[in-house]
């Protein structure tokens, strides 16, 4: 055993871990995430304001197409919690394409619902809790980017004094 | 530069900061790993570790304790692989052993250390590991195994007990 060295070299692991530290895969993850919660909330606003009752065929595809945005927003949420590291940066990027995707969302489902003069308040009322949320991730990995940016200056300095 | 500015330059994002750390504790990790562990599993395994500080270094709170919680994550995936060995280990440790607080000893030199420790059990093995050719403190030692100060003084006094009895055997014989 003595006098072994590692098969792998430090640019051999490195090139493992790429996949993982990929800015598409990591950019990938949140799209999937928000186009999935967007798009769910997009259809189910659609069916609800549905202002006669429907045929059993379309409830069905609405149905569907719920499930299948829900299904996107949760590959996401596996990508991003499970496989994808989201290093500072990268949390603040994405807190704010979260929340321009969450007014999009919002006014868009405003609109439908103000055209089919119904569901007004519920689609503010999600809309509402989809940019609040946004909101939140914004400020938190902005106040940790921070916080590293201090503790990398406060590093920096003590190595030079 | 020091470990804890390279985690948070990893943690902000900058690849450089975290190849570096890579190429600075690429060699402990599996050092580590491989004497828990065969060979081929040993590379398998530290590939695994990496991937998995990759993925929770955005994570770690305490930059300044990067290398406990890099040593706690690499045990894990030695764990996982050797889950039954473990599980035995712990069945024999014997209930209410006393935590002797020894000074560290020089024991041996390192190549002879190395030899003998292949002929250990799991957990006397990983505690000598971490404690004499990593360099951790005991209280590392401690917080990686998931177990008190005293258990881990504990096990470095019969590691070494048991060594000392492997040496003296092999006095005998030669």
């Amino acid at each position: 055993m003595n006098g072994e060295e590692p098969r792998l070299s430090t640019q051999e692991m490195l090139d493992r871990l790429a996949p993982s530290l990929s800015p598409w895969r990591r950019l990938r993850a949140v799209l999937a995430l928000l186009a999935g919660l967007a798009g769910g909330a997009f259809v189910a606003a659609l069916w609800w304001t549905e202002p006669g009752p429907l045929p059993a065929r379309t409830q069905l595809a609405f149905a569907v197409l719920t499930v299948f945005c829900l299904a996107w927003a949760g590959y996401g949420c596996w990508l991003l919690t499970r496989r994808v590291p989201l290093f500072a940066t990268d949390r603040v990027i994405a807190g704010w394409i979260a929340l321009v995707a969450s007014l999009v969302s919002t006014v868009g489902v405003t609109a439908i619902a103000l055209q089919r003069g119904t569901g007004v308040g519920a689609a503010i009322g999600v809309g509402g809790v989809f940019v609040a949320v946004s909101l939140v991730l914004v400020v938190r990995a902005h106040a940790r980017r921070a916080l590293l940016l201090r503790l990398q200056r406060e590093l920096t300095g003590k190595k030079q004094e | 530069m020091t470990d804890e500015l390279l985690v948070v330059r990893a943690q902000l994002g900058e690849q450089a900061a975290l190849a570096e750390l890579v190429d600075r504790w690429r060699v402990p990790v599996w050092s580590y790993v491989r004497r828990m562990l065969d060979a081929q599993r040993a590379d398998d395994v530290t590939q695994e570790v990496w991937l998995a500080v990759v993925r929770g270094l955005p994570r770690l709170r305490a930059p300044d304790r990067f290398v406990p919680w890099l040593f706690t994550i690499a045990r894990h995936s030695v764990t996982d692989r050797l889950r039954a060995e473990y599980a035995r280990a712990h069945e024999q440790v014997a209930p209410g052993e006393s935590a002797v607080d020894d000074p560290v000893e020089a024991i041996a030199d390192r190549a002879e250390l190395i030899a003998a420790l292949t002929r250990l059990p799991v957990l006397e093995r990983e505690v000598l590991v971490l404690f004499y050719l990593e360099d951790l403190s005991v209280d590392d030692c401690a917080q990686i195994c998931d177990v008190p100060v005293g258990t881990v003084k504990s096990r470095l006094n019969r590691a070494r007990r048991m060594l000392r009895e492997q040496w003296e055997e092999r006095g005998y014989r030669s």
